[in-house]
């Protein structure tokens, strides 16, 4: 029992054998001593015995894709027993509910502690300042970005200023065809950033691509941020290259530019990967082998070729959660994971296509 | 409407905005009518579209009479230049090529739309009311008086691709003081494209007029971010009830015949009005009334129209308009349903044509209808198709002949004519044996465009 323990408390730099790990999970999501009532439950239905017969991170396929059931589960049953009677947690998160009502997960400290340590060592490699003053223009509530923002600005930078947005709302307004409304509230976001900009030293601006496209609207913040903010980091949505790119030549030449791309049911983020050439679209990184990713055909469910469009698939396997092949809305371009790590790298995010119908419209214009 | 990877040896279309060409990493390529590729469209971004617009609104418009100058010089360098690579011929080829509209309609087109821009100012100066001057520094309003004043300052502009002679107009509000913002179709960027290169290299800047080819969502920050928006696309329908945007309407042109005259000798005029310049225009002419019986009539349309050739575009006698199979298939099926139960004199099993290279050509189409209430005689399709439908004065009078962009009326009955001119929605009103395609500069379309982008305002200064 020690040794897997071991292996799953690991620093986050230490670059466990995926498999290992793989196996160590295994022995403490579905061990009734460490287990969460969760999975024990589940395993009873499972056709497989995950104790045996998952042996290695391949083996994880043979999970079902058990994300939806985190709409109804008690969040308590969600936390692995090991983790003692009176577990050090640090919040209930919830996913946006784009697809159907929130899902919900349990994140323990010791997870987040990881998690923010590897991003943090992203931020040093693409030059974000630190001990600088955060501005957080991004969903809090219960949704992890937020609890990632705030750990995020006390650990690398000093304070953390944050603004709070609820996403729900907006797609709310947005569905019921109240465009107008949904303006008027991005617009009382920008408002309060605004105030926090003028008068904070704000060196990291983190926020959601629509929302910096707001700011770059308006031309007393974009003078602001010019002159204050030396790293943005955007997340939420994607980004698409063309624009990144007028980010970085035009509107903000001198601030570093740098993406997340994250999932409540991940508990986390990946990272944007340092040094890919203007112009490209850019490339996340999972915090492997704990998050990984894989890019398949729908249909088939195989992985697509290296450069070919498929659908994300996310995978969490940490002493914090098991959560395998959850089949994300998002489509990326499959890009080989760095020397050393496992899963696919994700390029080019985007939403699942809709498509056009082809109805003739009478008339000829 | 997916991003293509780059590929090269295409023509590539950029964006033209305030600081020169923008070309994007997501492209669409543009097919021809066979399929293959003709070019590709830079897709600006959202933040492009909106900067641009941000710019435009910014700029001060160039002073009037320099403003009228610029658009002749512009006028001559759409009709000659050498423009983003391409010469007149060239280009002319390659609406051919992407749009299917025969070759020597794209030429009547583009020497029609020179012509316009030419006299774009005083064109646009026709709708301005006769008690308004045209600018406040006029001597007159010392004593007051009405001038004519823009509505706004930036016109979005999103005219479709089914033919060239559409941008003839828009210029107009060059003439006005507009800065004007235009996206191209994306089913034929050439002719937004080389307009927009001749205005720019006759001295509008590119904060006067832009070219932003994108997609569906920066469109609509066009729209939004203009102060009123013109053209007949997609994106302009989503917008149509707003009283910021003018709507270029289906054209429902249509041809009565009436009792007193001979059908016979204007049988020429008839045919010219359904197939001029490939039938894909809005002033084509969608239905024919004929008081009496309105079989032979049709008969003659169809003997008439029968005899055209089926050819590629480019073939100098080229006279049908040309699709990718696909589409063309689509459409054979639509109006052959839309017809259901008309009698028909042509095209009753299927008007598409297969050239054999992956595009067809849509043949003529007669259909007659039992009356002139029959819906098919408002289906107006972008390929010669006319609906034959009886009519007569005491049963139907003017009501069937409602909403209609071009009526030719072939009578010799004035009480009849007082009521067609007095009709609000016939826009427009030729008696006698003129085409429905007849038009002139300086003359109104749907309106004048001066209508929508213009407004009067007293002013005094004493």
């Amino acid at each position: 029992m020690r040794a897997e323990q071991s292996i799953l408390d690991l620093p986050h730099d230490a670059d466990p054998d995926p498999d290992e790990l793989v196996r160590a999970a295994m022995r403490w999501h579905f061990s009734p001593d460490t287990g969460s009532p969760f999975w024990l439950a589940r395993a009873a239905s499972l056709d497989f015995d995950p104790l045996s017969d998952v042996k290695t991170y391949d083996d994880l396929t043979l999970f079902p894709n058990v994300a939806a059931e985190l709409r109804d589960v008690p969040a308590a049953d969600l936390v692995p027993r090991g983790y003692g009677d009176r577990p050090d947690i640090v919040g209930v998160f919830e996913s946006g509910g784009t697809t159907g009502a929130p899902k919900r997960v349990v994140c323990p400290s010791d997870w987040l502690a990881k998690l923010v340590d590897w991003s943090n060592r992203n931020l040093d490699v693409h030059g974000f300042p630190r001990g600088a003053d955060w501005l957080g223009i991004t969903p809090s509530g219960p949704h992890l970005v937020g609890e990632i923002f705030r750990r995020s600005a006390l650990t690398h930078g000093r304070y953390g200023f944050q603004v709070d947005l609820d996403p729900r709302w907006v797609k709310r307004l947005i569905k019921d065809g109240k465009g107008t409304q949904a303006d008027a509230y991005a617009e009382h976001v920008i408002d309060q950033a605004a105030h926090i900009l003028r008068t904070q030293p704000i060196g990291v601006l983190t926020v959601t691509p629509p929302l910096l496209a707001r700011i770059a609207q308006r031309e007393e913040l974009v003078e602001l941020v010019n002159e204050k903010v030396r790293a943005i980091r955007w997340g939420g949505t994607q980004m698409d290259t063309d624009t990144a790119e007028l980010y970085r030549t035009e509107i903000f030449p001198d601030a570093t530019l740098y993406g997340h791309y994250g999932s409540t049911m991940i508990l986390g983020i990946a990272g944007q990967r340092h040094g890919t050439q203007p112009g490209e679209p850019c490339v996340f990184d999972t915090f492997s082998p704990y998050i990984t990713f894989q890019v398949v055909d729908p249909v088939s469910g195989g992985p697509v070729a290296y450069g070919e469009r498929g659908q994300v698939v996310m995978h969490h396997v940490s002493k914090a959660l098991l959560l395998p092949n959850n089949l994300e809305r998002d489509t990326a371009v499959r890009v080989p994971a760095p020397e050393g790590r496992i899963g696919d790298s994700a390029a080019d995010i985007a939403p699942v296509e809709r498509f056009e119908d082809e109805a003739v419209i009478e008339g000829v214009y | 409407m997916e991003p293509t990877a780059q590929s090269p040896g295409l023509p590539l279309i950029d964006a033209l905005g305030p600081s020169g060409p923008y070309r994007t990493h997501r492209r669409q390529t543009i097919p021809g009518v066979t399929g293959a590729p003709v070019a590709e469209l830079s897709l600006a971004p959202e933040l492009y579209v909106n900067r641009t617009m941000k710019a435009l609104r910014e700029a001060a418009p160039p002073p009037a009479e320099e403003r009228s100058a610029m658009l002749a010089r512009a006028a001559g360098l759409f009709g000659s230049a050498v423009l983003g690579g391409m010469t007149l011929q060239e280009y002319e080829s390659a609406v051919t090529r992407v749009s299917g509209v025969p070759l020597t309609a794209v030429r009547t087109a583009t020497r029609v739309l020179s012509e316009r821009v030419g006299q774009a100012w005083s064109s646009a100066h026709q709708a301005r009311p006769r008690g308004a001057v045209a600018d406040r520094h006029d001597p007159l309003v010392r004593s007051g008086q009405a001038v004519w004043a823009r509505r706004g300052q930036v016109l979005a502009v999103h005219v479709p691709g089914n033919y060239p002679g559409t941008h003839g107009y828009w210029p107009e509000a060059l003439a006005l003081g507009y800065r004007a913002a235009v996206r191209p179709s994306r089913r034929e960027p050439f002719t937004a494209q080389r307009l927009v290169l001749a205005l720019h290299e006759a001295g509008f800047d590119g904060d006067q007029v832009a070219l932003l080819p994108c997609g569906h969502e920066a469109a609509d920050v066009l729209v939004r971010g203009a102060d009123l928006a013109y053209g007949g696309d997609e994106i302009i329908r989503r917008y149509a009830d707003d009283p910021g945007v003018l709507s270029l309407r289906p054209g429902r042109s249509k041809i009565l015949l009436t009792a007193d005259t001979d059908w016979r000798e204007h049988l020429d005029m008839v045919v010219d009005s359904v197939g001029r310049n490939g039938g894909t225009g809005c002033v084509n002419t969608t239905a024919v009334l004929v008081e009496g019986d309105p079989a032979p009539v049709a008969a003659a349309i169809a003997e008439r129209l029968a005899a055209r050739p089926s050819l590629p575009p480019d073939d100098p006698k080229a006279c049908l308009p040309v699709q990718q199979t696909d589409a063309a298939r689509t459409l054979e099926r639509h109006v052959l349903e839309r017809a259901r139960g008309t009698r028909a004199w042509l095209g009753g099993t299927g008007f598409v044509d297969e050239l054999g290279d992956g595009s067809a050509v849509l043949r003529p189409t007669v259909h007659q209808v039992e009356s002139p209430d029959a819906p098919q005689v408002g289906a107006e399709f972008p390929f010669p198709c006319v609906w034959v439908a009886p009519w007569s004065r005491t049963d139907h009078g003017v009501a069937p002949l409602r909403d209609t962009l071009v009526l030719t009326a072939v009578t010799q009955d004035e009480a009849l004519i007082d009521a067609l001119a007095d009709e609000p929605t016939i826009s427009n009103l030729y008696i006698g044996d003129t085409a429905t395609h007849w038009h002139r500069p300086g003359l109104p379309h749907d309106g004048y465009l001066g209508e929508f982008l213009m407004r009067t305002a007293t002013m005094v200064r004493l």
